[in-house]
């Protein structure tokens, strides 16, 4: 699969992305490159700087050294056509309040400039993708956690972006939608041809869902492979689940 | 500049639907109808009597001699002491209700999460920016028309008085820079909410900022004025004058018209001053004020006014363009 994976183009190029605040390196000159129509991991705990890698990426935060290309444009120089690519699940993500599922995503719709009758069509599909047609009416204010992340699901995809990045998607929502967003996302990569990048706790998720994990530790890169290769690497006995890789890499076993 | 107009209208309708907008509005228009009521009842008063006066001079012959008055100048049957109501509650809750509009504009988007939504779509910063700037700037004209033509229309109503091509022209301009000061007011909440992150934060500190506007900077005006220059009686060869001195009154005004409330009042007052009533020995004069020469009188404080509001608006754009969005 990962042969298959090289074979197909580069759509995230990542070199040396570094981000300081005064003597705390956030992120520290980590680089990797992300393929077309996989599902890339991007692991770590609290503080190792997954977030912060992603907000570089869609331009809301400024590296302080490196460079970062997505679909071919730079993401300082050209930050508009960069994102234009990307549709972002932020983590702990806001939806206007006051107004319906339906009018949020018209909103977004509008702000891609999707049009009218387009936008119409899709966020009907949308809403039905992730199990929200039945409150499509609704205000958000009403919404629990795990509708306002499949909200921000469907609001990721309103302009049908090549690249999806989800921080957290399953944070605070219980198994049964937890399972349903890994289906959701696994729908998206194999049958939409979407490049998606998640940042997880749940690393059994991860194991079932990743084709490639990048594992981060205090801004640093320290492991960039599939997850059976980072398994060989470590040397972990047959059987072992990733959680106990992953611990490992991180020094805590 | 995409997405512009799309987060204006988001920013209109919100605004004009929030509670706070429409307890603030309703205050204001209820108060300056009723304060226009009095004033233009006022107006009829003066009309007929002519009876406020604001400087009186006189003259001495000599040393022991009683005072002669030489002039007294009055305020006149202006359109300024018409409206002087209408003008002072545009500063004051005008004022208030442009805070209450931009005083949460970024940081209640940036505490709610929904700020890193919106700039993961292809919309430049200037664009939410201008956008929110230009949906509160609409309600702010909305606001001003109507309170402004519901004002007008009372006084026209109440006193009869033509709208002839001067005064249409005094009102308009009355018009335009209530807006120009209600949008420097605008600008100042954004810039708050740009800057301070918590919402609650940022309307406290739009708040002593308005009260520093509009109360405590004229005061300590007048008061640091009258401590260095106090009320006396002067002579000038054979004239002279009991009240505030021309150092007194500079010093002032230099001071007050750093309060963007004073400097409103001071050029709306020069705009709508149709009229100087003056009289040599026992004789009244009614001298007229040209529009040419009142907008020259008015002129440094309505630059003033302007270039702060430019200055706030730069401010604004090169605060948030250059912030971490987290």
């Amino acid at each position: 699969m990962y042969r298959r994976m090289m074979a197909m183009s580069t759509i995230i190029d990542v070199r040396n992305l570094t981000k300081r605040y005064g003597d705390l390196v956030a992120v520290d000159h980590v680089s990797y490159e992300i393929h077309e129509g996989e599902i890339f991991g991007l692991l770590g705990p609290n503080g190792s700087g997954k977030t912060t890698t992603i907000l570089m990426l869609v331009g809301l935060i400024n590296p302080t050294e490196g460079t970062a290309v997505i679909s071919g444009y730079d993401v300082i120089k050209q930050p508009l056509e960069a994102r234009s690519s990307v549709g972002l699940l932020p983590e702990n993500a806001g939806y206007y309040d006051n107004l319906t599922a339906r009018q949020n995503l018209s909103y977004y719709a509008d702000l891609a400039r999707v049009s009218r009758v387009l936008a119409r069509k899709s966020i009907d599909e949308l809403l039905d993708l992730v199990g929200l047609s039945d409150w499509k009416n609704t205000k958000v204010q009403a919404f629990s956690r795990g509708m306002r992340q499949r909200l921000g699901i469907a609001q990721s995809l309103i302009r049908d972006p090549e690249i999806l990045i989800l921080d957290e998607p399953t944070q605070g929502i219980d198994p049964e939608g937890t399972r349903d967003i890994r289906e959701l996302v696994k729908e998206l990569s194999k049958e939409r041809g979407k490049t998606v990048v998640l940042t997880t706790h749940l690393l059994h998720e991860v194991d079932k869902l990743c084709d490639r994990v990048a594992i981060m530790k205090q801004g640093k890169l320290i492991a960039l492979d599939t997850i059976p290769n980072l398994t060989n690497q470590i040397k972990a006995e047959e059987g072992a689940d990733f959680e106990e890789v992953f611990l490992r890499f991180q020094g805590v076993m | 500049m995409p997405g512009l107009f799309t987060i204006a209208k988001k920013e209109l309708l919100d605004i004009v639907t929030e509670k706070k907008f429409l307890l603030i509005f309703a205050t204001l228009l209820i108060v300056v109808l009723v304060s226009t009521f009095q004033g233009a009842q006022n107006f009829m008063e003066m009309s007929s009597s002519s009876s406020a006066y604001t400087t009186l001079e006189f003259s001495t012959s000599g040393n022991n001699s009683e005072p002669q008055i030489k002039t007294l100048s009055i305020g006149s049957t202006n359109l300024y002491w018409a409206l002087y109501s209408m003008v002072k509650n545009i500063s004051t809750v005008g004022g208030l209700l442009a805070i209450a509009i931009s005083f949460d504009a970024i940081n209640k988007e940036r505490l709610s999460g929904s700020l890193k939504t919106l700039l993961s779509y292809p919309v430049y910063r200037d664009s939410v920016l201008g956008g929110k700037y230009l949906g509160g700037f609409a309600a702010i004209t909305i606001v001003t028309l109507t309170t402004f033509m519901a004002g007008i229309g009372v006084f026209v109503g109440v006193t009869g008085t033509p709208l002839t091509f001067d005064n249409t022209a005094r009102l308009l301009i009355f018009l335009g820079m209530s807006v120009v000061y209600l949008a420097l007011f605008l600008g100042i909440g954004l810039l708050l909410s740009i800057v301070l992150p918590e919402p609650s934060t940022s309307l406290l500190a739009a708040i002593i900022i308005w009260l520093a506007s509009t109360q405590l900077i004229p005061n300590l005006g007048w008061a640091i004025a009258s401590i260095v220059y106090p009320f006396s009686f002067t002579t000038s060869g054979n004239i002279g004058k009991f009240g505030p001195s021309s150092a007194h009154e500079l010093l002032r005004k230099v001071i007050t018209g750093i309060s963007p409330s004073a400097s409103f009042e001071q050029t709306v007052s020069g705009i709508l001053s149709t009229s100087k009533m003056e009289f040599s020995g026992y004789t009244h004069v009614n001298v007229p004020i040209s529009l040419g020469q009142a907008l020259m009188t008015c002129l440094p404080n309505l630059i003033y006014l302007v270039a702060l509001l430019v200055v706030v608006f730069a401010a604004c754009y090169v605060t948030f363009t250059r912030q971490e969005i987290r």
